[in-house]
């Protein structure tokens, strides 16, 4: 059974970029998944999965609908008619995305796809990693019910403060499981706003130092997993890692943290 | 009618921000609407909900649907008994502005019945403001909901990524294809974008208006949890607020 990590947190707080930068480190076989209907974790990784001739769940659960619209038939067999669709296999990782959907009405379906689909594929891969949309909804929806790791991701505002108070409690309410929840500061936290994540009581592993190289990145739409290994923001996220129990699978570690 | 302004963007680009400068300088009555259920509009005009004895439309709508399972009677519909609710209980009247806050749902299940009862009063409760302001959740799941269909000015918050170009052109499609109609259709960058970044923005096709300078004062307020409409008018945020606003053809109250 793999272990379930989701990253959480206010917008633009950088849930996705964390994400990209650690599923450099964790062990494969590993799963990534977009909950982002507004999607970028593909771009930051620098993978098309149009062009490899994948779908979103969005899309794929369309095109079902639509099919059955002219057989006449209801319903859909999550394994044949939309996993060999949807899932991307690739040489590092292996990555779905919940994509946008061009229809009136919300999120329900697609995130009900995947969260039919999460039990069955974490038994195929020893790490999942999930990247959630920003804000609370996705916890109302229990998209993922038993988390192992939930990294909360946080800008240096009173808002912050008061969005991890807001997640405790509707993951108590709603009854999602996890088993660590651990802070991340931003790189726009200093050491003065700092003293405000360790004195949440929470687990507060650190912050993510400013980089340039990201910034420039994302700017140009370049993959994120090409970063040096010595940038500012790698090297934070591997003292993150390590902190929070992880072995990273890069081998001379010790020299850089 | 009043006239219905949306602001939207990915999450980060300071679309709360943005509503609460604004708010200042639009011509009243004027109405907030905070769809966040990570809600921090009050927040940021420095307003403290429960305080004022007020509710949220989830905390309300939590009510009603207890009540209504235990004595009330079964032809008035939650809608109904919601809609007295929103006038009562969630509408904070001021001075300055009203504000209407989405909140937090703690319960199991999405936010389409609470914005769907959002949905539904809108165009009523339009009636009675000059200008209506709508501060979105991060993300597009709002605009596949429909929430406000016909939009006078709306104005997209871009912070310095490919991935602000790409949301552009997806949300376009989104409003299209679901039907939500619009008069302007505006670009704001942010305070983290360059001169590099605002050319991408300015050669989108689309209506660039300026960005939001940075301001060290903002930062400061918002760590702090100081309301925003105190903020000094000469400070570099109210300025490029002013400035933007000015170029979408606003008059400034002053």
């Amino acid at each position: 059974m793999g272990k379930v990590i989701v990253s959480t947190g206010r917008g633009g707080t950088g849930k996705s970029t964390f994400v990209a930068l650690a599923s450099k480190y964790l062990n494969p076989k590993k799963l990534l998944i977009d909950l982002d209907p507004d999607e970028s974790l593909a771009d930051m990784l620098g993978v098309d999965l149009n062009e490899k001739g994948k779908k979103n769940i969005s899309t794929a659960l369309y095109d079902v609908i639509e099919e059955n619209k002219g057989a006449g038939r209801t319903g859909y067999n999550l394994l044949s008619d939309v996993m060999q669709s949807v899932l991307y296999r690739g040489a590092e990782f292996d990555l779905i995305a919940l994509g946008t959907k061009f229809t009136v009405g919300c999120y329900c379906a697609p995130d009900a796809v995947l969260k039919d689909f999460i039990p069955t594929l974490v038994k195929d891969y020893a790490e999942v990693l999930v990247d959630s949309p920003a804000g609370l909804e996705h916890f109302n929806r229990k998209v993922v019910v038993d988390i192992d790791d939930l990294f909360v991701i946080l800008d240096p505002s009173e808002k912050s403060t008061k969005h991890i108070e807001r997640v405790r409690d509707i993951i108590r309410e709603v009854k999602v499981s996890y088993n660590h929840l651990y802070l991340i500061g931003n790189y726009r936290f200093t050491e003065g706003t700092e003293e405000y994540l360790r004195s949440t009581g929470e687990t507060y592993l650190g912050k993510i130092d400013y980089d340039p190289n990201v910034r420039q990145y994302n700017l140009e739409g370049r993959s994120l997993l090409e970063l040096p290994e010595d940038s500012p923001a790698t090297v934070c996220v591997k003292r993150i890692l390590v902190k929070a129990g992880y072995k990273i699978t890069d081998g001379d570690l010790s020299s850089k943290v | 009618m009043a006239r219905k302004i949306v602001s939207t963007g990915r999450g980060g680009a300071g679309k709360s921000t943005f509503v609460a400068l604004i708010s200042k300088y639009l011509k009243a009555p004027t109405l907030l609407i905070d769809l966040d259920p990570d809600l921090s509009l009050a927040d940021m005009l420095g307003l403290d909900f429960h305080k004022e004895g007020k509710r949220t439309v989830c905390e309300a709508l939590y009510d009603v649907i207890g009540k209504r399972k235990s004595n009330i009677s079964p032809t008035i519909t939650t809608h109904d008994l919601m809609e007295s609710l929103l006038w009562s209980d969630c509408l904070y009247e001021e001075k300055k502005f009203d504000l209407i806050s989405l909140g937090t749902k703690l319960t199991e299940g999405c936010l389409c019945a609470p914005d769907e009862i959002l949905r539904k009063t809108i165009p009523k409760l339009a009636k009675n403001y000059t200008n209506m302001v709508v501060d979105s959740p991060a993300g597009v799941e709002h605009l596949n909901r429909n929430i406000v269909s016909d939009i006078n000015d709306l104005f997209v918050l871009c912070d310095p990524s490919d991935k602000s170009l790409k949301h552009i052109p997806r949300i376009k499609e989104i409003i299209k294809q679901v039907g939500i109609s619009y008069s302007h259709f505006y670009l704001v960058a942010n305070y983290e974008c360059n001169e590099e970044a605002e050319k991408y923005l300015q050669n989108t096709g689309e209506i660039y208006l300026g960005k939001i300078d940075y301001d060290a004062k903002l930062e400061e307020y918002n760590l702090e949890g100081k309301s925003l409409l105190e903020l000094p008018e000469d400070s570099p945020a109210s300025l490029s607020v002013k400035r933007v606003l000015t170029k979408a053809g606003y008059q400034i109250r002053c």
